[in-house]
């Protein structure tokens, strides 16, 4: 009876003891994740940055007026405004 | 030693204790919730996951509205002391001039919350953040750029300070392009810190993207053609809708003048406006072909069909109808092609009183159009005093009713339709919508080639014509209402064309509104921007010409 009770009061010490390292184990992983998730985070903000940031470049780069002025100024080319003919 | 001594000490200590005891246990069991609440409200804290809002594209894929995440900068000025030191290298950082930063604080010093600076870029503030400031706290944001400016700025709209939307696609389809914000619960130290993330509430919904029915390409002609003319004619605004026959998407929807919707400070509201949604002019001349449609469902109309116009004008009641010259007898084809006053006012008169009424309300004039861009003018027609000759001569040529320059074109497109009414769209559409047979496609196909007359010599629009296309329209130029009636001096000059005019594909309404100068009638005016915009869509949509070009000698 005694030896019974003695066992008992061992393993419900060993489960309080087991339970304790797994609050401390567990914690530890949520901090650990909560700055994976905090690094994540700031990473998607960054390529977001990075998206908008090269949408509006390509955006400003093909506009028409540029692409317009590049083709008159640059390339010497014109709209053919009357109908011309071509022969090879 | 006295034992009583001994005990008053032991008794000391065990009435401290039992004192304790009872605080411990009053604190803990009939405290607890008080103090809970208490202490969470110290260190608990809500925070909103800003979602990102949706990316405004036009049909070709080029980018209209962007967000990007900048950084609001802010600081608790009743907790925060700064030195003379982080103040200056504050200012350098924020571009704040430092005299008004020190002021600034201390005019807030007793709040708990100030902005020290909005909309901060990315990179800026990573360099801020490495400085470690204690009391400086970021909270991110988006701020919205517009790459297409001032060329899509009335369709796209803007989105104010706090990201919610202000103005036309931003404001229509706001729900739709801001997504949901997500909460998370979070712990705070009591610096203002965050040390744990205690739970996710809601995780955030990026908003929608949209895709417009607007071709940027168009959009870009159009701006700078309506652009050059307003400037040209020194007029006091122009507007100019483009709408797709096939699909009853807008194309090209461009006012002017316009406003950078990147710069939104010193922008003036009436450049905001989107006119061709929401201001109304009276279509003048633009009506006819309406008119000679409604004649032609009569039966008693042909193409043919002959109108005694001599001696080039007549009395309705007290008021004087007149032709510029006698015109004589013309066909009803000729009295549209020189739009004839006196000759769409006799068809008028000899048809039922609401004909022409009721084709205008089966166009769609006088009704919403319903392409979701905010603020849509209704218009105004109204079928009170049809029993009037008056009402009825003066409708059929375009006055006593008003329309904005997207329901002239909703209307245009149920004749290039051949008599469909489409539903108009400013979403790209990927299949076409089913439209409604409203008129019989054999009429409209007369009044169309009647309209092809305008544009041909003796017609009043020759300068709409389109190299190796046939185009139908109509110009129309009406007399703005000023404080005495009808003002003499300031009119608007309207065109509405629809290209190729075999099998059409295109409608375009220009309105050029109080252009200046002794010719500014609609043949003069918006006729040269329609073929200007015209000639160049044909050549970008690879539309191929109906009409016979005459090859020059090889050379």
């Amino acid at each position: 009876m005694n030896k019974m009770r003695f066992s008992i009061w061992i393993l419900l010490l060993l489960a309080v003891v087991a339970s304790g390292v797994e609050v401390a184990y567990r914690s530890q992983e949520v901090r650990r994740l909560h700055v994976m998730s905090e690094e994540a985070q700031r990473e998607q903000d960054e390529h977001l940055a990075e998206y908008s940031r090269l949408l509006i470049e390509r955006g400003t780069l093909a506009a028409y007026q540029n692409v317009e002025r590049i083709a008159r100024d640059e390339l010497a080319m014109s709209f053919p405004e009357d109908v011309e003919r071509i022969e090879p | 030693m006295k034992p009583w001594r001994h005990y008053t000490v032991v008794g000391f200590f065990v009435f401290g204790c039992a004192g304790l005891v009872a605080r411990l246990v009053y604190l803990s069991i009939t405290d607890r919730e008080f103090l809970q609440s208490q202490g969470d409200a110290r260190s608990i804290r809500y925070e909103t996951l800003r979602a990102y809002r949706g990316v405004v594209y036009d049909r070709q894929g080029q980018p209209l509205a962007v967000s990007t995440p900048v950084v609001a900068v802010w600081t608790n000025p009743s907790s925060s002391e700064f030195d003379e030191v982080t103040l200056t290298k504050l200012a350098k950082l924020l571009e704040l001039d430092m005299a008004v930063l020190e002021r600034r604080l201390e005019v807030y010093a007793k709040r708990k919350f100030m902005y020290l600076k909005r909309r901060l870029p990315w990179e800026k503030a990573e360099q801020l953040r490495a400085l470690k400031l204690a009391g400086v706290f970021f909270q991110p944001e988006y701020r919205r750029y517009y790459p297409a400016s001032e060329m899509a700025a009335h369709v796209v709209g803007v989105t104010d300070v706090d990201d919610a939307g202000l103005e036309g696609i931003e404001l229509s389809f706001d729900e739709l392009l801001k997504g949901r914000h997500g909460r998370k619960m979070v712990l705070k130290d009591q610096r203002g810190n965050t040390v744990k993330d205690l739970e996710y509430l809601s995780t955030p919904q990026f908003g929608t993207d949209l895709s417009l029915s607007l071709d940027l390409r168009l959009q870009y002609f159009a701006h700078r053609e309506l652009k050059a003319a307003v400037a040209g004619h020194r007029a006091v605004s122009a507007s100019l809708v483009m709408l797709d026959v096939r699909t009853g998407e807008v194309l090209a929807l461009v006012n002017q003048p316009s406003y950078n919707p990147n710069e939104l400070s010193g922008s003036r509201f009436d450049r905001m406006r989107n006119r061709a949604v929401t201001d109304t002019y009276e279509p003048g001349s633009t009506v006819k072909p309406f008119t000679v449609l409604a004649a032609l469902e009569s039966g008693r109309y042909r193409q043919t069909s002959l109108i005694d116009t001599s001696p080039g004008y007549f009395k309705v009641g007290n008021k004087l109808i007149e032709d510029p010259i006698n015109r004589g007898v013309i066909s009803l084809s000729e009295v549209l092609q020189k739009s004839s006053q006196v000759g769409i006012a006799r068809v008028a008169l000899r048809l039922e009183a609401r004909a022409v009424y009721e084709v205008l309300v089966r166009a769609g004039v006088g009704a919403y159009v319903g392409t979701g861009l905010p603020g849509e003018s209704m218009g105004k027609l109204s079928d009170l005093g049809l029993d009037n000759p008056v009402m009825r001569a003066t409708l059929a040529y375009g006055y006593g009713l008003a329309v904005s320059p997207l329901q002239l074109a909703q209307a245009y497109l149920s004749l290039a339709t051949l008599g469909i009414r489409m539903p108009v769209s400013i979403l790209k559409q990927s299949v076409a919508p089913e439209g409604r047979r409203v008129f019989d496609a054999k009429q409209v196909r007369q009044v169309l080639d009647m309209m092809v007359g305008v544009t041909e010599d003796g017609g009043t629009a020759p300068k709409a014509r389109v190299t190796g296309y046939r185009v139908a329209g109509k110009t129309g130029t009406s007399r703005k209402v000023g404080a005495l009636g009808y003002d003499d001096k300031r009119h608007v000059a309207l065109f509405a064309g629809i290209i190729p005019a075999s099998d059409p594909r295109i409608v375009i309404v220009v309105v050029v509104n109080e252009p200046r100068g002794e010719i500014a009638g609609g043949g003069t005016v918006a006729a040269p921007i329609f073929a200007r915009v015209a000639a160049r869509t044909m050549r970008l949509l690879g539309i191929k010409p109906d009409s016979v070009v005459s090859l020059p000698e090889s050379v």
